[in-house]
């Protein structure tokens, strides 16, 4: 059996799995001290 | 205890730390993932399969170790009310329910050239799986609860009483006759060679900083998300 | 007593409830949970012939016998105790070596050899680089041919 496409797919699951926390905790965070830093700023 | 429970104080702290566990954390994971895949010998019996081990067991250690977090997180909550304890909580859980989730797909993918099977229910893989429909439970409970009052006591109790399982996930293969292997780490030592011991603890260390990295970004996220709650009402009221 | 102490024994008895009855869990189900037996506990557990069940050891150094058919072998599944043989017909996975471990799913036959239908390999915790296994079993023989002149 190869064993390419086994090691390549492991990889790729991590990668993608750890791509899509990174991105998505990183734009929640920006977008919620962003709105929350506006309306401060806001009489 | 009370001294790290002010939020702003929390959050003068975490400002400067997210991007200083995050870029090391990415950088060591990188090199981990490089070294594994390029660097390390074939194994006596695996073969090349050998090197889904870099992301099987960080996964699967992060995975579990989310969870403990999540139970001392909600033990600190229920016990000293610390304000900050339930929002670290609930900022684990998706993370860890990822890891959980990445630990299970690759053991899966690592099965087949190795043991001849995608799954089995033995003791492990099935401790394993029971971990992340936990998570999914405690993400739905602590989604369902708002961040005060009772609700979120429900989602803390969840988590200490989830946590009887990990133990089990790690005594399961000493427990139990089981497919998959004993522990190759424990605190006696290892049976792991050095040239695969030591890109792994490079692939531990990398991925434990990203996850610290990532559960102050969701802190960080929760606690904006309480002021402008906070706010919002105000404003409501004026 | 203030509320946080009466809080934190509440919580302290609950964790110990909670992992006592967690152990006990466990060690009931120390039979059940298991996946395969053993040779041991297969000699001592007293399976009916035709039961499909699972067995599982290590494929004894020097046991697999291949059938003039190719297709068919036999071997000896041995734990530290007692051992097995074992009887399969079909195509082996590629870690199924001598000094291995091998989980079979199969049935005792009235002749008390265990006929499997399918076999798994299952990796010990030994994570070894092929030069380095290469290289003991070389210095093994080196001193082997030393030593018996």
């Amino acid at each position: 059996m190869p064993h390419a496409p086994f090691i390549i797919a492991s990889f790729a699951v991590a990668g993608v799995g750890m791509t899509w926390l990174i991105v998505s905790s990183y734009l929640s965070m920006r977008r919620a001290e962003g709105f929350a830093a506006k309306l401060k700023d806001r009489p | 205890m009370h001294r790290f429970a002010n939020p702003a104080r929390f959050l003068r702290i975490a400002k400067p730390l997210t991007p200083a566990l995050f870029w090391p954390g990415l950088v060591l994971t990188l090199v981990a993932c490089i070294w594994g895949i390029f660097f390390t010998p074939t194994e006596r019996l695996m073969g090349d399969t050998v090197k889904i081990i870099f992301v099987h067991v960080p996964a699967a250690w992060l995975g579990m170790g989310g969870w403990t977090g999540i139970a001392i997180a909600s033990i600190v909550q229920l016990v000293w009310r610390h304000p900050l304890a339930g929002v670290s909580a609930r900022a684990i859980a998706v993370p860890g329910a990822t890891f959980a989730a990445i630990c299970l797909i690759t053991g899966s993918i690592w099965g087949r050239p190795t043991w001849g099977t995608w799954w089995v229910w033995d003791g492990r893989l099935t401790s394993m799986l029971v971990l992340f429909f936990l998570y999914l439970g405690y993400i739905a409970l602590s989604n369902a609860s708002s961040d005060k009052g009772d609700t979120s006591r429900v989602a803390a109790v969840f988590g200490i009483i989830g946590a009887i399982n990990i133990p089990i996930i790690n005594r399961s293969v000493i427990w139990w006759e089981s497919q998959h292997q004993k522990a190759s780490i424990t605190l006696s030592g290892s049976s792991i060679d050095s040239a695969y011991l030591v890109p792994l603890f490079v692939a531990v260390a990398g991925f434990s900083l990203l996850f610290s990295a990532l559960v102050l970004m969701r802190m960080r996220a929760a606690l904006a998300e309480m002021r402008i709650e906070v706010r919002m009402r105000r404003m409501a009221e004026d | 007593m203030k509320p946080k102490h009466q809080r934190l024994l509440l919580a302290a008895i609950a964790v110990v409830a909670l992992v006592g009855a967690g152990l006990i869990a466990a060690s009931a189900l120390r039979e059940e949970a298991s996946y395969f037996y053993t040779p041991t506990t297969l000699a001592s557990a007293n399976v009916p012939p035709g039961k499909a069940i699972r067995l599982g050891g290590m494929v004894q150094k020097g046991s697999i016998v291949h059938g003039a058919d190719g297709v068919s072998i036999t071997f000896t599944v041995q734990d530290q105790e007692r051992s097995q043989k074992v009887a399969y017909r079909g195509i082996t996975p590629d870690l199924f070596v001598e000094g291995s471990g091998v989980v079979a799913d199969g049935r005792l036959g009235a002749d008390r050899v265990f006929v499997a239908d399918s076999l798994l390999a299952k990796h010990d915790e030994n994570y070894v680089p092929k030069e380095l296994a290469d290289i003991d079993m070389n210095a093994a023989a080196h001193t082997k041919d030393t030593l018996v002149p």
